[in-house]
């Protein structure tokens, strides 16, 4: 398709690195509000990069059969259970996982082509392969593999055309999470990280998030101004952050979509 | 990306196709591109009413949700019970077979807020 459109135009988004791992719920939150803001066009896109304190999320269709204990022992191996209002099945988030939240608009004709699946796998993919990691494409699986499991799990929803959830990469979390459910309800597959490929070598949090938002910039076409968070945020979100904190955080985690 | 001539379109990514008045709706090829091979298809009620951009089903594939707007205001009329036992129908003729619901429009004039081929067309990203 040859119609004019300028190539290279990168529409501006902002990037908001959490330093300390958060609450499932409390991400969740403060993703929908800027979700919100996002629809009304009152902020550009923004992209979330954050860890969360352990916790295992079911999905829109997961199945319970996909968890191994019940919610009970997740509890006395201080692992929360909650659900995701996401597509895909369940997952095991804890620190040392990075979690990246796009909150973008998808469709402008300044935007790629190309699925959004595709491009939230290829960041994974770019991002391993900084580290010396071969991460790949599986047919029918989403996500990224490597030789030694899946490094990066994929679920995302899309309201108004305005992303949200997204992807999480596994740098060194601890992977006995990931024992307690059938990841992703696949029977069979591993789960890999950075760490358990690169035992002594692994890169630090800090090092793999810069890459997975440097990659992220390219892959979605997007010029990134990065914001330590939450203390470096624009006053006006950083209150929506403090008030979601307060108010929030403990509350469980409901679907408002239609359905 | 294929894109028929004479449908309506909204920036949301949902085609109309008008006959009479009965606005027949899908999600366009773009859209189904997006969301990968769907799974899971939630439609309306026949006879539910409806509002313009309201939210009205879900199109779900294994890793992605998302929600499908009604186009226009009015009854809806009939759904494509087809889509619902095999999602699959819509990546493959999104346009065609692949259809969602039917509205018998209460509000016909709604339709010059839909865009045309070509403004739909010069919206979406350029493909590589």
């Amino acid at each position: 398709m040859t119609n004019g459109k300028i190539h290279g135009e990168r529409p501006t988004a902002w990037a908001f690195v959490f330093g300390t791992p958060i609450r499932y719920a409390l991400g969740v939150r403060f993703m929908e509000a800027l979700h919100a803001f996002r629809v009304g066009d009152n902020i550009p896109d923004i992209l979330l990069l954050m860890q969360h304190l352990p916790v295992v999320t079911l999905g829109r269709r997961a199945r319970d059969q996909h968890l191994r204990i019940g919610a009970a022992e997740l509890a006395s191996r201080g692992i929360e259970l909650q659900v995701a209002c996401r597509g895909g099945d369940v997952t095991y988030h804890g620190p040392g996982q990075w979690v990246l939240y796009p909150i973008f608009r998808l469709g402008h004709a300044t935007d790629v082509a190309h699925s959004y699946l595709w491009m939230l796998e290829e960041i994974a993919i770019r991002a391993a392969a900084e580290f010396g990691v071969a991460a790949f494409r599986r047919p029918g699986m989403s996500g990224a593999w490597t030789a030694a499991g899946k490094i990066a799990a994929i679920g995302f929803y899309i309201r108004r055309w305005v992303t949200m959830h997204g992807m999480s990469f596994n740098v060194s979390p601890d992977l006995s999470g990931f024992e307690t459910i059938v990841p992703c309800g696949l029977v069979g597959e591993r789960v890999a990280s950075l760490a358990t490929i690169l035992g002594g070598r692994v890169p630090s949090m800090e090092a793999v998030g810069k890459s997975l938002l440097a990659h992220a910039g390219n892959v979605l076409r997007r010029e990134m101004h990065l914001y330590g968070a939450p203390a470096e945020m624009p006053p006006d979100l950083g209150r929506i952050w403090l008030a979601t904190a307060n108010d929030s955080a403990g509350l469980p985690v409901r679907c408002t979509s239609a359905g | 990306m294929n894109i028929p001539r004479d449908f309506r379109f909204t920036s949301s990514h949902e085609w109309v196709r008008i006959r009479n008045n009965i606005a027949t709706v899908g999600i366009t090829d773009y859209a189904q591109n997006q969301l990968s091979d769907l799974t899971f298809i939630e439609l309306p009620a026949v006879d539910d009413e409806v509002s313009a951009s309201d939210e009205v089903a879900v199109v779900e594939s294994v890793k992605a949700a998302s929600d499908v707007y009604a186009p226009v205001s009015g009854r809806v009329v009939e759904i494509n019970t087809r889509v619902v036992e095999q999602p699959d129908i819509v990546n493959r003729d999104p346009y065609g077979e692949g259809w969602l619901f039917k509205i018998e429009m209460s509000h016909p004039e709604e339709i010059d807020d839909l865009m045309d081929a070509d403004q739909y067309e010069e919206s979406l990203p350029e493909e590589e």
